[in-house]
């Protein structure tokens, strides 16, 4: 049914736009930081960037996975779908060990408005990915007991589509945490 | 100088203006048999209009005293000009058009709507990154580049809209999508603009005073850099904003008038329209 | 009749058990839309009366000076509580709950297109009202910061209690089951009409359902992003709207009003939709413009969420903004006044009967026009400056949200009473019901305007004994008892009418959409039979076979 991608469709236009509220409000604060912790003396950009390749990279081994199902190559789909929860928990543990030395530095959500905004911003993001890879677990498990028969199937174009989303969000928020700051 | 003196002395007869709106003209003209219609009306329009923006005194404000004299004469540009001349463009010219290679296959790349949406919206950010737009002032060519630029991406963001060839429009609910997520675009850039404080764009803060009217803009008209970098940003915000919504309205008016068979959605649209939406946030 | 033919499309997954849909159980366990609208309106009905106390209170306290029947923290929970229940839980749980009822049997669907998560967005409303309503009972009581919680005041230095808390973990269940719902309805109008029923021939309530769905989905977002930003503010020690560590208090008021001024429409539209189905049927023609109904629906939702900031006027944006902002707030008058016209050309030579419906009906359109007009006046600036947060405010948005949503409500239940339960209400009680709410409303809170010109502030605990406010503020009070006793005739109605009421048959009032084609109340699977859908009046051409309203439609 279309009924299914269409929803998934509109709820990530929706999700977006909360996105895009906690983007300006990190935009909004960006120049006035005076002093404390700020992205260009507290971030590493090398470092996550190398990480963000992970996720990028799980976006294509999803879609991957998307043609081995359409082709029916049951075995080459939970591969792919195995490969992209592995990338994708391999982002989750760069967020997190990031997150680490930040509050090892005391540099916290409360310790002024780039913490604020940061720790939102790239929280927010990793809670849907970890949302994401529940979801991809799921899948994974549902296609391990052969759930999936192909050529089609609405639960892995949902999955997939709302998993590209998070990728296309880190992007913006890569791009404006990192680059911004460091570019 | 008071202020009529201004208007009148600063109008700026470009050649290579002259030279496009001439041939944008004549190349109509040749191809429609210079017949006067109510299409070729939106056509000259549009072409006034662009002579308009790029030679009056919107022009040489815009580049030396005015961020919203710019930003009008963008809007003009991005918006209002392409509009007019894809409207005026019949439908079996365009048809013709698209035969001829690469026209064709390049319309149908630039043509495909999320494309389209990202160049319209990207020119307009893009274009306004601080550091470019007082690099661009500053530089003729890039003057030049620029509003050309303007014109051509915004027949191409017009294009999923208003394409002469019916069969090359999104549908009116795709259509509204389309339109209201680029006004969206365009409302965050304006509001950053709006908001973010006198002396974004470092050009018009102490403009070299040629023609010496900084102290009539300044004092008598109170456009200080902070009230024209709000103008600016608002008419790129308000005004651009209906824009869009005045041509959604049309696309919505103009299914109505369309006869019984077509749909708001077609029946392949559904899966176009979760990707479309979900690509354009 | 012979042409009824059974074309009600199955459901490519098949029902959930009909079992779930009868006795005790299935007022828990149900995902019948009907079970879950009547849901809906119930929980919408009770947080109504618990709103109308609140208000009761608040025009007690202020029925004379320097009275101290509260204290003035009880009167602060007072009012922030009163707004925030009576918008997000009784005006929009309303209105989606009607709307989840109506939207299938009007467009030939069986249900909604995800019926469980319809049901998980009724009961995130109960659950978002308990976690609102618990907050009475924690230390320092309920929020006390006013329905838009402006920061820093509703931040932890200013507001060391649990009350905005609770307040903001409720309205953030509440956001969800909006999105929700609003997700739901899109896919459902979008892809489950029956065979014939085009986008052009939807009814135009839902036609407001469609378009207030999409305002929803892309709306809720941005408050549900504040809400978050507040609450990690209360919860973790963010700085988001703290100006003391580099916050602004005016990313708040952006954030609020970017959700706050769309949130009217969302309020409003659907109730525009109630308005164009009854008015139509009760004046016995068509909709006038019915094209121009529905595209300025679209026009009213696309402007909404751009003219936010003439709500922050008085915050100082600069006269530039101020300029904007008022003009384009003023253009939305404009697709609203092509509404009222069409409503009032609808009437226009129609043999009008006037049956409870119509009568909130025509009221709601006089009310709301004045509620409109205090709003054009209010979007200009200098105006907005002399009366901002007075009672003329209060007196403005009370004609739009009760003069206008409310009046729709009212309408809107005695007009599918009959359908919803297969009885007719009385007739009698109605107009009673009626005018004692015209006469409480207009004299509450048509006095306020003058209240507000004379500088009486809103939110305001007591106030001194200035010539004329204490009788006029007394006037306002006996107005809003009269209000209170014309809600006590209506439940009175509704519960009489579900004893006694008179049978009601298939389409009591001659309607002319399909929700009147099935039995009343409809079973679970809504349809036996369908009639063909060949205009927007399916059931005026099955009547009137040789006039049809399009007579070249081809047949299905």
């Amino acid at each position: 049914m279309a009924n299914n991608k269409m929803l998934v469709g509109f709820f990530v236009a929706s999700e977006s736009i909360f996105f895009v509220m906690l983007i300006l409000a990190y935009v909004n604060f960006h120049n006035s930081v005076t002093d404390g912790p700020t992205a260009f003396n507290s971030l590493d950009p090398v470092r996550t960037g190398i990480f963000s390749l992970f996720l990028l990279a799980s976006s294509f081994s999803m879609w991957l996975a998307g043609r081995s199902l359409a082709t029916k190559n049951h075995l080459m789909l939970k591969i792919w779908i195995l490969v992209t929860i592995v990338l994708g928990a391999i982002f989750i543990y760069g967020q997190a060990s990031e997150w680490f030395g930040l509050i090892d530095q005391n540099i916290t959500i409360s310790r002024n408005v780039f913490g604020t905004t940061f720790f939102t911003l790239t929280g927010f993001h990793g809670f849907h990915v970890i949302v994401g890879l529940i979801m991809l677990s799921i899948l994974l498990g549902l296609a391990l007991f052969g759930d999936f028969k192909g050529p089609k199937s609405d639960g892995v174009e949902c999955v997939s589509i709302y998993w590209h989303f998070v990728d296309g969000v880190w992007i913006v928020v890569y791009s404006v945490i990192y680059l911004w700051a460091f570019l | 100088m008071n202020i009529w003196q201004v208007l009148s002395s600063t109008w700026n007869m470009e050649p290579w203006v002259l030279i496009t709106a001439l041939a944008l003209l004549v190349g109509y003209g040749i191809t429609t048999g210079f017949r006067f219609t109510k299409l070729s009306a939106l056509y000259i329009l549009g072409v006034l209009i662009f002579v308009l923006a790029l030679v009056s005194p919107l022009d040489y404000l815009g580049r030396t005293y005015l961020f919203s004299a710019h930003m009008i004469q963008h809007i003009l540009l991005l918006l209002i000009v392409p509009l007019l001349l894809l409207l005026g463009i019949p439908k079996a010219l365009a048809e013709r058009a698209l035969k001829i290679e690469p026209l064709g296959s390049a319309m149908k790349v630039l043509g495909n709507p999320i494309i389209a949406w990202f160049l319209g919206v990207g020119a307009m950010w893009v274009w306004h990154l601080p550091s470019l737009h007082n690099t661009v002032v500053a530089n003729d060519n890039l003057y030049i580049v620029q509003q050309i630029s303007f014109v051509l991406i915004g027949i191409i963001f017009w294009w999923p809209v208003f394409s002469p060839v019916e069969s090359r429009r999104l549908s009116p609910l795709v259509s509204t999508l389309y339109l209201s997520s680029a006004c969206l675009g365009c409302t965050i850039l304006g509001m950053l603009i709006t908001f973010a404080g006198a002396g974004l764009y470092t050009a018009y803060l102490n403009p070299a005073d040629s023609i010496g009217i900084l102290p009539l803009l300044r004092g008598e008209l109170c456009l200080t850099p902070g009230v024209d970098q709000q103008i600016g940003g608002l008419t790129m915000w308000v005004p651009g904003c209906l824009i869009y919504l005045v041509a959604s309205m049309v696309t919505i008016a103009r299914w109505y008038g369309a006869p019984e068979e077509s749909e708001l959605i077609p029946n392949s649209g559904a899966g176009r329209l979760a990707t479309a939406s979900h690509k354009n946030k | 009749m012979s042409s009824r033919i059974p074309i009600v499309p199955e459901n490519i997954k098949p029902l959930p058990l009909l079992k779930e849909n009868e006795g005790m159980l299935s007022w828990v366990a149900s995902v019948d839309h009907k079970q879950i609208g009547i849901m809906y309106l119930l929980a919408s009905m009770v947080f109504f009366v618990i709103g109308g106390i609140e208000a009761l209170v608040i025009r007690i306290q202020l029925a004379q000076p320097e009275f101290g029947f509260i204290s003035p923290e009880v009167y602060n929970q007072m009012f922030t509580m009163h707004g925030t229940t009576m918008i997000f839980f009784v005006v929009m749980p309303f209105l989606i709950g009607v709307g989840v009822y109506l939207v299938p049997l009007m467009i030939g669907a069986r249900d909604m297109a995800f019926p469980r998560l319809n049901a998980l967005s009724f009961w995130l409303v109960i659950f978002g009202g308990i976690l609102l309503y618990y907050s009475f009972f924690t230390q320092s009581g309920a929020s006390e910061v006013g329905w838009f919680a402006y920061a820093p005041l509703s931040e932890k230095p200013f507001s060391l209690n649990k009350g905005p808390t609770y307040w903001v973990l409720g309205l953030l269940a509440v956001g969800i089951s909006s999105v929700a719902s609003g997700l739901n309805n899109i896919v459902t109008i979008l892809t489950m009409r029956i065979k014939g029923m085009t986008i052009r021939r939807l009814p135009l309530f839902v036609w407001m359902i469609l378009v207030t769905s999409f305002l929803l989905v892309f709306v809720i977002p941005v408050i549900a992003s504040a809400f978050s930003m507040m609450l990690l503010d209360r919860l973790l020690g963010a700085t988001f709207f703290t100006p003391a560590h580099g916050g602004s208090a005016i990313l708040w008021q952006h954030f609020f009003w970017g959700f706050g001024h769309p949130e009217v429409y969302i309020l409003i539209l659907p109730a525009f939709g109630i308005i164009s189905e009854v008015i139509p049927v009760f004046s016995r023609k068509p909709i006038f413009g019915y094209e121009f109904v529905a595209g300025s629906t679209v026009a009213i939702g696309l402007l909404s969420v751009g003219v936010w900031a003439h709500h922050m006027f008085a915050v100082g944006l600069g006269n530039v903004a101020n300029l904007y902002f008022s003009l384009a707030s003023m253009l939305i008058a404009i697709p609203t006044g092509v509404k009222v016209l069409n409503w009032v050309a609808t009437m226009w030579g129609g043999k009008i009967y006037f049956a409870t419906p119509m009568l909130f009906a025509v009221a709601f359109i006089i009310e709301f026009v004045m509620g409109g007009l205090t709003g054009v006046a209010i979007a200009s600036a200098p105006i907005d400056w002399v009366v901002t947060d007075s009672y003329f405010i209060v007196a403005h948005f009370h004609y739009v949200l009760y003069g206008g949503s409310l009046f729709a409500i009212f309408a809107g239940v005695y007009y599918w009473f009959p359908k919803f339960t297969g009885r007719m209400m009385s007739e009698t009680l109605g107009k009673w019901h009626f005018w004692l709410t015209i006469v409480g409303f207009n004299m509450t809170f048509f006095i306020q305007h003058f209240l507000g010109v004379m500088g009486m502030p809103r939110r305001t605990y007591t106030y001194q004994d200035f010539p004329y406010w204490g009788s006029m503020n007394l006037v306002s009070t006996i107005g809003a008892l009269i209000l209170a006793l014309s809600i006590l005739v209506f439940i009175w109605n509704i519960f009489v009418s579900l004893r006694s009421g008179k049978e009601a048959g298939n389409n009591p009032w001659h309607a002319w959409t399909l929700e009147w084609a099935t039995s009343s109340p409809p079973a679970v699977h809504n349809f036996d039979l369908v009639p063909p859908v060949r205009g927007r009046r399916p059931l005026w051409d099955l009547e009137h076979p040789d006039t049809p309203d399009e007579p070249n439609a081809k047949v299905v």
